[in-house]
């Protein structure tokens, strides 16, 4: 179905190729998991089935790759859209239109179909899809769970053979990639050729055909679905790949809170000295609530994780900290209450796309380095990068640069919003170790997670909400 | 955990459009827009100007924008007072200049009116639809597609770069007098990059799935003249007569 025979590939501007030799062939009906390092070439191999490689990303291409028995580099990019079917990692930034169903008839309507046939087909895919439920609101409105859920359906909705998917499942929780994982397996009973990049693999061990471990561009090793789920740990570490069991971690003991928001609450103990106390805090969109918390506190010098579903407010909790939220109720540090230009004033946060916190020209301005900085940006793998404009950094160079500045902001509450998704196994131990040493200097740290791995060896202690009763 | 509607720097930037009670097709209301702004722009178009004031009020009433119904009128009214009762108070050439002003902004303000209405009830699909089946060519329908998805994305980016100037100690208006040349940069910069990584996967994923390919493309829900639309021309008509008739 998919023939990558040999294939260089070097995106304008940059110095090295990104895919380097690649060759791999994927048969029709196939699932297969595309896996390896940051920066290894798995986004970029998809973007080569798909076509956006050569016709819409530049650079140079030596070497074929061909779909369904043609040249990609001779069909036009709207007829490799009908054979593929694409779902990037940040689904909502696909969207085009702002409803579910009409983004479920975009392909459709693009490729000409009769009116008919598109309502007949987006009823059929709302039904296989479970997507009812979601048809009454905005696509913005939606979790990042259901956006997904949404995106994965309308790339399925023209019916095309092939199925590309860029790390699916990096924000989602257990119950969302639970969600997916049984569409994957409805998507090969119906014969389709899968092909994901991914780091999470757990939930990929009884999908996948075959695994495919990329580095510095081209095949490194190869694995039958059946060995690959025999793999011991000793053997992914030392390809740097993350775990294949899911890691049943000690559930680290629940935070001191009560609300509405707040799932199994703790009864309130004594108020201890140091770090952040929550009352009365609630919020509400357009009438609808999202925060309720009576009492919660995060302890100075102590992780605590935010756990719970796409879509409770855990976001919201770390704007109501920081002091970006407009919200009821106070919140009080180290006995102290502070307004929210306080807030702003103690807080740095880590978002979930962080080229939207990078003002300056240099890695080193960034960072306004000293002698300690330096240390830290080699644990980080930055240190060959200070000269570097840090909008010309990889994605997750970027992330982990964040990092560093929150590291070094000397703010008293530090705030990680998954800072593990489309991380590699190595990197998610230096984020790790950032956290770990925030909080040895008293920094009050809160970690909002899906991602099992980095839980189990960063939470102190677990704050888990839940949907409020009856919205 | 993506996007919440209340996700860091992720909110919805559109409000939640009304139902009116008569439905008019996209296309009558952009005819709507196109005559009033014609008439109203025109050399004579100030003696218009009322009977696309009472258009506006019309369209808000029937989509229960009773806010605008009443904002509107008491907007005009107020700009028309600087236009031609001002002068007549303080004859001196400044006020003339400021009342010229003030009737030019009368005329867009009714303008304003009537456009509202065009985009509080018509969704960015619709609104493409309707351009297609109006046969505009390709290079409008694209274009005006793809600035209608992406005018939200921009402003949600805005406010996340916004937050995070303010994390950093170098938001706010403090920031802004002290260093307006580098407070205007630090807020661009970081924003073209995010809107630009944002705009290069909407399109990849919009050319994947055919926006713009060579088949001619057609609706789920094709647009369809009613009796609202007739209802609608024939009020503006009226209007229009009596304006010209008077």
């Amino acid at each position: 179905m998919i023939r990558i025979d040999g294939v260089r590939w070097t995106y304008s501007g940059a110095d090295a190729p990104t895919l380097d030799g690649l060759t791999l062939h994927v048969r029709p009906g196939e699932t297969v998991v595309l896996c390896g390092p940051s920066g290894c070439g798995k986004s970029t191999a998809l973007r080569l089935m798909n076509g956006l490689i050569p016709h819409f990303h530049e650079g140079e291409l030596e070497g074929g790759a061909h779909l369904d028995g043609q040249a990609v580099a001779d069909l036009p990019l709207d007829r490799l859209g009908r054979r593929t079917g694409t779902v990037l990692q940040h689904p909502y930034r696909q969207f085009f239109t702002d409803t579910t169903e009409t983004e479920l008839a975009f392909a459709l309507e693009n490729f000409g179909e009769p009116a008919e046939h598109i309502r007949e087909r987006v009823t059929t895919v709302l039904d296989e899809h479970h997507l009812r439920g979601f048809t009454d609101r905005r696509l913005q409105e939606l979790s990042g769970g259901q956006q997904q859920q949404v995106a994965c359906a309308a790339a399925a909705t023209h019916r095309p053979p092939v199925l590309l998917f860029d790390e699916p499942t990096s924000n989602l929780s257990a119950a969302a990639i639970e969600r997916f994982t049984a569409m994957l397996t409805r998507l090969r009973a119906e014969g389709a050729t899968v092909v994901i990049a991914e780091h999470r693999l757990h939930f990929l061990r009884d999908v996948a055909d075959r695994v495919v471990a990329l580095r510095d561009g081209r095949v490194h090793t190869e694995w039958s679905g059946q060995e690959f789920a025999a793999l011991d740990d000793a053997t992914l570490h030392a390809e740097g790949l993350r775990g294949l069991t899911l890691i049943s971690r000690p559930a680290p003991p629940p935070a001191v809170a009560h609300g509405a928001s707040v799932a199994g609450p703790t009864p309130p103990a004594g108020v201890p000295e140091n770090g952040v106390v929550l009352r009365d805090v609630r919020c509400a969109f357009r009438g609808r609530r999202v925060l309720d918390i009576e009492e919660a506190f995060l302890p100075a010098g102590a992780i605590t994780a935010v756990t719970g579903p796409n879509g409770v407010g855990k976001s919201t909790l770390a704007r109501v900290l920081t002091g970006l939220q407009r919200h009821e109720g106070d919140m009080f540090l180290d006995g102290r209450r502070l307004s929210r230009t306080q807030r702003q004033r103690a807080s740095a946060i880590v978002m979930q796309d962080v080229q939207r916190q990078l003002f300056t020209d240099s890695v080193e301005a960034e960072l306004r380095l000293d002698a300690r900085s330096q240390a830290l940006l080699g644990d980080l793998d930055l240190a060959h990068l200070s000269d570097r404009h840090p909008l010309s950094l990889s994605g997750g160079q970027q992330q982990r640069l964040v990092v560093a500045a929150a590291r070094l902001s000397a703010r008293r509450i530090v705030v990680f919003d998954e800072p593990s998704s489309g991380v590699d196994r190595r990197h998610l131990h230096s984020i790790t170790q950032v956290m770990r040493d925030l909080a040895a200097e008293g920094v009050v740290v809160l970690l909002i997670s899906h991602d099992d791995e980095l839980l189990a060896g960063a939470a102190d202690q677990e704050l888990r909400l839940k949907a409020i009763d009856g919205t | 955990m993506t996007v919440t509607p209340v996700a860091v720097g992720e909110r919805s930037a559109v409000a939640a459009r009304s139902r009116p009670v008569l439905r008019l097709d996209p296309r009558t209301k952009a005819l709507l827009v196109l005559a009033t702004s014609t008439v109203v722009m025109a050399p004579n178009g100030a003696s218009f100007v009322p009977a696309a004031l009472v258009l506006g009020v019309l369209l808000a009433l029937n989509e229960g924008a009773w806010r605008r119904a009443v904002a509107l009128p008491a907007g005009a009214a107020c700009v028309a007072a600087f236009a031609y009762l001002l002068p007549l108070a303080v004859p001196h050439p400044a006020v003339g200049t400021f009342a010229i002003m003030a009737a030019y902004l009368v005329r867009f303000v009714v303008i304003g009116g009537v456009a509202l209405h065009l985009l509080s009830t018509t969704s960015p699909t619709e609104l493409t639809a309707a351009l297609r089946a109006a046969r505009l060519p390709r290079a409008i329908t694209v274009s005006a597609a793809v600035m209608l998805r992406f005018l939200p994305t921009i402003i949600a980016e805005a406010r996340a770069v916004y937050d995070a100037m303010r994390l950093r100690g170098i938001g706010g208006w403090g920031g802004m007098l002290r260093h307006p040349v580098l407070s205007i940069e630090r807020f661009t910069v970081p924003l073209i990059a995010s809107s630009l990584r944002v705009a290069e996967d909407l399109s990849a994923s919009a050319l994947l799935r055919g926006l713009g390919s060579v088949s001619r493309p057609t609706a789920m829900r094709p647009p369809r003249f009613g009796v609202a639309d007739l209802a609608a021309v024939l009020v503006t008509a009226s209007l229009a007569t009596v304006t010209v008739l008077r």
